[in-house]
């Protein structure tokens, strides 16, 4: 009976991606910092590290959080497009996008058992989504657009806790590994406010996003994973850009800088350890111009280099983007 | 493996053979597309449309860029070449408007080439 409600708590565990260190710090034992975690709590915490990788406007990044209770590597990727057609005889365009997205967590988390001992649980997730992205862009003037869009993002979450030896003797549990996985479809509506500006040879854009997301979860190995939660977040980036002298076969190359901002705005900070940062960054775009398939206009083809910083959590942004 | 590389190869073939080539009218002709409707053609206004033969030497073209603030018209003047495709297209930059010489590399992708701002976008209110 014991065993199975410590495996029971153990699978909490797995959808929370940890026990909320801090929660775990101020109680006594374990099973009194698990009663008090809600159904919300499960529906926040699962989803969060799903959402937090797979969300539109998210670039891929690598994550640390590092306090006294936690010690977290995240990192997230995409490969994708996203990109207006025209509508003739519409003022609006349309707008649209696909992406593979995926996302990994690695946490390290402490916590007190019954009998004050300290217990160390090691819990890793991987996500890998197809996001399929399609809406309206409308230009309000020359230098300023309305994007409304929707996106469908369908991800396999796959789970596994491995506990701390002493505590599997405590509990006489059979094994020191949990797996689970979890099937998710995602639905986000999301609206782009973007402002593009000249002075001279630079341009200027600003943009802000706020997305609206819905998931629900599924899992066939663990009833735990069967939930669904709301979320939201918003976004605002500013990016400078300019011309170089640099020129590869042919076509020009330009510089940019940039700052992005990011709020997980129902998302709580214990859910994986930050719920806000702040990137900076700069890179080179060399401007390939091309249309595949004589469709659609890739212009830009560059290499990023960025800073994130925030509350409890640092990394960086290295990688190809594609514009 | 093996089967997934075919797969990936006999994709590329059968997009690029939806992808079409462009037709010429005549010979001495160039072919322009736009995004947006070519409203007046070296002088003379014409229903709006977004594809023209036009013949090879200096055109004036004046496309309309559609907001819901303003209807900017943009003028274009240069020489086309005979048996070139030419299109316009919206990329951010400082005028709403850019033509583009159009290239056909592969079956997979075309190069735009060549870019030339408007002479001119005049904003009139909707």
């Amino acid at each position: 009976m014991r065993t199975s409600v410590v495996i029971n708590s153990l699978l909490i565990l797995a959808l929370h991606a940890s026990v909320t260190p801090a929660r775990a710090g101020n109680g006594s034992d374990a099973s009194k910092v698990l009663s008090i975690l809600s159904d919300a709590d499960i529906s926040e915490y699962a989803i969060a590290f799903v959402n937090m990788s797979t969300a539109p406007g998210l670039e891929g990044a690598t994550l640390k959080i590092d306090n006294d209770q936690r010690h977290s590597d995240q990192w997230r990727s995409r490969l994708g497009f996203n990109a207006e057609f025209t509508l003739n005889d519409h003022i609006y365009n349309g707008y649209w996008g696909l992406a593979i997205v995926g996302g990994r967590l690695e946490d390290s988390i402490g916590f007190i058992e019954d009998n004050g001992e300290p217990v160390q649980v090691d819990v890793t997730r991987e996500v890998v989504g197809l996001r399929g992205s399609l809406g309206l862009s409308f230009p309000v003037d020359q230098y300023f657009k309305l994007r409304p869009f929707l996106s469908l993002i369908l991800s396999n979450m796959e789970n596994e806790i491995i506990l701390d030896d002493q505590y599997v003797q405590n509990y006489n549990l059979p094994f020191n590994r949990l797996n689970g996985s979890a099937q998710m479809w995602s639905t986000v509506g999301s609206l782009e406010a973007l402002y593009t500006r000249w002075y001279g040879n630079y341009q200027l854009q600003l943009s802000g996003q706020y997305h609206l997301n819905y998931t629900e979860s599924f899992s066939e190995d663990n009833p735990i994973l069967e939930t669904e939660a709301w979320n939201d977040s918003a976004q605002l980036k500013t990016r400078f850009s300019g011309p170089t002298r640099l020129t590869w076969a042919g076509r020009p190359w330009q510089w940019n800088v940039y700052a992005h901002y990011t709020n997980f705005l129902s998302t709580s900070e214990a859910a994986v350890g930050y719920d806000d940062f702040f990137e900076i960054g700069g890179g080179l775009d060399w401007e390939i111009n091309i249309k595949p398939l004589d469709w659609f206009g890739w212009r830009f083809l560059g290499i990023k280099v960025g800073v994130i910083v925030g509350d409890n959590v640092e990394g960086y942004s290295v990688g190809l983007t594609g514009r | 493996m093996n089967r997934l590389i075919f797969l990936a190869i006999g994709t590329c073939f059968l997009i690029s053979a939806c992808a079409r080539s462009p037709v010429f009218r005549e010979e001495g002709y160039a072919l322009f597309r736009s995004n947006y409707p070519v409203v007046r053609v070296n002088g003379v206004e014409v229903e709006p449309s977004y594809t023209l033969d036009i013949p090879s030497g200096e055109n004036t073209l004046v496309i309309v860029y559609h907001t819901y603030r303003f209807d900017y018209h943009c003028t274009f003047t240069w020489k086309a070449a005979a048996n070139t495709v030419y299109e316009v297209t919206d990329q951010y930059n400082k005028y709403p408007l850019t033509l583009y010489r159009w290239a056909g590399t592969n079956g997979l992708w075309a190069s735009r080439l060549d870019p030339i701002d408007p002479l001119e976008c005049i904003p009139k209110q909707r």
